[in-house]
């Protein structure tokens, strides 16, 4: 057989089984997305009614104390706070990391003893996300573990600190400034992602991050 | 239209491709069902992000992603690094020798048989390999769509894509020299 690449390329298309989907995968695959969808509207519909509950109460306060209601609250301040720690880390070429190492067991212990809690740190270059190392922030008042990654040719940092007393998270996107932002709390720790790539892209990083919590 | 709705009219008919997929990456039935399960519910989470551009490559690279983080956690020994840079006659001397498989002349000559010896070449292949030539020959994906899904720059898929298909070409053909 002599036969080039080219037909060996011909071959998988010809002679390669394309698998198709079950029907119980179908049904399967159905219900979980309805499980899904089911599970991100309660909060939805609560968030709403959140909401409905604080503009009424604005509505009954005076016009200047319902303007400073009205200033971004915890989430769109955070958001906002992380976008900008963001973009200065990129400014120069040393902002980005105190500690420069894509080993987890360098920039691991960096961490220890600059801060009262142990942010996870695992390189994930497999999936993508390289570890590029990490430094310390600060984040909604307190002090904050940053941890960079590359994704392509992109920067990515995540962001993490103590969630005093809140209950865990699942991972929630924002877009600001045309970054794409992803954040969770999970076992006492809050955790923001955010980088200028897709935040399904982020997603992953997030899943992956959420496995080692 | 509800979100769900949505996410099943334009999502939702791509499953056997996401299905091929997670199957050719796992190599196995049943774990490609929960990765492909996986990937769907995480698909809808971040649905938002999805633009006015392909479902199919923007779901499979999700499916893509789900395989790896999965293998990652379960098959380590899958995820051998390749050498982009490196030279392959080593590799396809060991993939000829991996499994020693079916080695019967007869049934070498007929169709099912041809069949049978390309699926099992491209399951031994290194799964950097596996996936830019499934993506490429079975789904029909795009080199910059490839780019994407898999997390590497367009000249390093091209380079795959080549050394790939030189891989298979070679384990098929000490196959073959082996059954007649």
């Amino acid at each position: 057989m002599n036969s080039g690449p080219g037909d060996s390329a011909e071959m998988i298309a010809r002679d390669a089984t394309y698998h198709r989907a079950s029907e119980d995968l179908r049904k399967r695959v159905g219900a979980a997305l309805a499980r899904e969808a089911g599970e991100s509207r309660k909060p939805f519909l609560w968030h709403l009614f959140g909401t409905a509950l604080a503009c009424a109460a604005v509505a009954v306060l005076t016009w200047s104390l319902a303007l400073t209601m009205l200033l971004p609250g915890g989430d769109e301040r955070i958001a906002q706070e992380i976008v900008t720690a963001h973009v200065r880390s990129l400014m120069a070429p040393n902002h980005l990391a105190d500690v420069v190492s894509t080993d987890q067991h360098t920039v691991k212990p960096w961490f220890t003893g600059k801060l009262d809690f142990a942010p996870p740190v695992a390189d994930y270059a497999a999936s993508g996300f390289t570890l590029t190392g990490g430094r310390l922030d600060y984040v909604d008042g307190r002090a904050a573990a940053a941890i960079t990654y590359r994704h392509r040719l992109h920067v990515v940092n995540v962001f993490v600190w103590p969630a005093t007393g809140e209950a865990d998270r699942a991972p929630h996107t924002h877009a600001r400034q045309g970054y794409s932002l992803v954040g969770w709390t999970r076992g006492g720790l809050r955790f923001c992602a955010v980088g200028d790539v897709a935040a399904a892209d982020l997603g992953v990083l997030a899943d992956l991050l959420r496995d080692k919590t | 239209m509800t979100r769900l709705a949505r996410f099943q009219r334009s999502v939702l008919p791509h499953l056997d491709a996401a299905y091929n997929l997670a199957r050719w990456l796992t190599r196995n039935d049943h774990d490609a069902e929960d990765v492909v399960q996986e990937a769907f519910v995480r698909a809808l989470r971040y649905f938002d992000s999805l633009r006015q551009d392909d479902s199919r490559a923007w779901l499979l690279a999700i499916v893509r992603n789900t395989c790896f983080t999965w293998l990652e956690k379960n098959r380590p020994a899958d995820m051998v690094a390749i050498e982009d840079e490196g030279l392959i006659s080593a590799d396809a001397e060991s993939l000829g020798h991996a499994a020693p498989g079916e080695s019967n002349p007869e049934v070498i000559v007929l169709q099912s048989a041809q069949k049978k010896l390309v699926n099992q070449a491209l399951e031994e292949l290194p799964v950097a390999y596996r996936e830019v030539l499934v993506m490429r020959e079975l789904e029909d994906l795009s080199y910059k769509e490839i780019a994407q899904a898999a997390g590497v720059p367009i000249g390093t898929v091209m380079s795959r894509l080549a050394r790939g298909r030189e891989l298979l070409r070679r384990t098929i053909e000490v196959r073959m020299r082996k059954a007649s």
